[in-house]
């Protein structure tokens, strides 16, 4: 066993240094891991064991074996995961169509600068203001469902996306322009070969950010409208004083919300692969 | 083409214009250049080499005056000039085959043919190997030849060069200097070159055109002998005259 873990630790070493050079880092890996893992051991464990014994009130704190218990019975009935499909549907495309109106729009303002300084406070304006208190008024205008969650989820990302995209067209380097121009690149040659691929990384960037944005439209979308969805569990959980019912609900965002972040990064990783070759 | 120059500047102004202010950059300056010279521009910064750079470009227009390139009066960038920059500007997204085609793209003359000679080209400068490599996996020297060929690849019969071996280490800037003067006999190439290397102007060009300060303008064109003139700018480094007249040049610039 202990040979066996000792030739794994040093695996691909090219000589006697290197491998112990390894064997120090993949340690250090592995107790990374353990701790991480040890300390969500340890706290579903204090919890569980707290509310079995009392030292927390379950009825205010629910605990691991109810919420997993609440789990399998909703999974059983199928009830949850059309809560999960149409929050991640809402989701999903709030933040996709979110980004690509607000690349859409910088582009819009780029190609007319007088447009641009045109709309510079609204923009300003719109983007200081909370998007969640437009609620009621996209509720009223396209009424209590899912057009008015993703509205929400679009609200919320538009505008900082049109912001950040614009603002990375303007950054790019102006000699860059000077030399596309000097070799007879027209101003549309300039935008599509030039300026939008510099900015994909900025562009990916905003993706990131848009990925927790909307989520938190689409959440409070559903906390208004409150006819299904995680964010509907929520607040129909809080209504009834299930708190086992939100913690649960919480816990699948959760889950969901680090998986969409985790594609997005990997969509980085393709997009931008000349950048890690050395 | 009776008796129409490369590049010529007739009393050409330029005034830049911001909201607090205007600056006059260039005091009415003329100058000529025949078809197949090498000249260079020098002066300290910010006495408008770049703006005349710029202009013979046709990147900006000229407040006053006529800028005319092969005898026609230039209003936009012309199919008949390349331009290389201080920084290579390599695309970084995209391989140094695509990047070495980009002025081809750009002026919708990227055909079998064109796009064979600029690969042609990256193995003249000795880099047929990057050909499917990003700009990111060469080196500084290696990215400036890139570069180089780019701006070849469009196959102009003028160069305008604002600075460009000025951000290489030296010996890379030796190098990249005998590959320009080889490549530029071999295609009788007319050159503007922009530069504050002294040695660089003397070793390189026919004519030197030394610029003075705001307003700028053209304050003594120097005659490069022809003993400078037919040796490679390694070479001519070495000659016995090359000192002297970097010593004048120098004084020139300090006055």
């Amino acid at each position: 066993m202990k040979k066996w873990l000792e030739t794994w630790l040093t695996r691909g070493a090219k000589s006697d240094a290197h491998a112990r050079y390894l064997r120090r880092l993949r340690l250090t890996d592995g107790w990374v891991n353990v701790t991480r893992l040890g300390i969500l051991a340890l706290f579903v464990a204090v919890w569980e064991i707290g509310a079995e014994k009392g030292w927390i009130d379950p009825f205010l704190f629910s605990s691991p074996g109810r919420i997993w218990d609440l789990f399998l019975r909703m999974a059983a009935d199928g009830g949850l995961f059309q809560d999960i499909g149409i929050t991640v549907l809402e989701t999903v495309i709030g933040f996709v169509l979110g980004t690509a109106a607000g690349t859409g729009l910088a582009t819009l303002i780029w190609l007319f600068p007088f447009l641009s300084r045109v709309l510079d406070p609204y923009l300003v304006v719109l983007n200081s203001m909370p998007k969640v208190a437009l609620g009621p008024l996209f509720i009223v205008t396209i009424g209590a469902g899912f057009g008015s969650v993703l509205a929400m989820g679009v609200a919320i990302t538009v505008i900082i996306t049109t912001l950040v995209i614009h603002s990375s067209f303007q950054s790019v380097d102006p000699n860059y322009l000077k030399l596309a121009r000097a070799l007879g690149a027209n101003r549309r040659q300039l935008f599509c070969r030039i300026i939008f691929p510099a900015c994909i990384p900025d562009m990916i960037a905003a993706l990131k950010v848009n990925v927790g944005l909307a989520w938190v439209g689409v959440i409070v979308g559903e906390f208004l409208v409150s006819k299904n969805g995680l964010g509907h569990l929520i607040i129909y959980g809080f209504q009834v004083f299930n708190l086992t019912l939100v913690l649960l609900s919480l816990l699948i965002v959760a889950i969901l919300a680090t998986v969409m972040y985790q594609l997005v990064f990997h969509l980085e990783k393709r997009l931008l692969r000349h950048r890690q070759l050395e | 083409m009776n008796g129409s120059f490369a590049i010529e500047l007739e009393n050409v102004t330029k005034v830049y214009l911001s909201r607090e202010d205007e600056v006059q950059a260039l005091e009415p300056i003329s100058f000529r250049i025949h078809s197949g010279e090498f000249v260079s521009l020098v002066g300290s910064s910010g006495c408008g080499k770049s703006t005349v750079l710029s202009l013979a470009a046709g990147l900006i227009r000229p407040t006053t005056g006529v800028v005319r390139i092969m005898g026609k009066d230039v209003l936009a960038p012309s199919n008949r000039v390349g331009y290389m920059l201080q920084q290579d500007c390599l695309l970084d997204w995209r391989t140094v085959k695509d990047n070495i085609t980009l002025g081809l793209e750009f002026r919708g003359l990227k055909t079998e043919k064109t796009e064979s000679h600029a690969r042609f080209l990256l193995g003249e400068l000795g880099l047929a190997h990057t050909l499917k490599q990003f700009p990111s996996q060469l080196s500084g020297g290696m990215r400036q030849r890139v570069a180089l060929v780019r701006t070849l690849a469009v196959q102009p019969d003028i160069l305008l060069l604002d600075e460009p071996f000025s951000a290489v280490d030296y010996q890379n800037k030796l190098y990249l200097e005998e590959l320009l003067t080889g490549v530029l006999k071999k295609s009788k190439v007319t050159a503007l070159l922009v530069t504050h290397d002294l040695e660089e102007a003397l070793a390189l060009s026919d004519r030197i055109l030394i610029m003075g300060n705001r307003p700028g303008r053209i304050r003594r064109t120097l005659e490069v002998p022809e003993e400078l003139r037919s040796a490679t700018p390694l070479k001519a480094r070495g000659k016995p005259s090359f000192r002297p007249l970097f010593n004048e040049l120098w004084k020139e610039m300090d006055r």
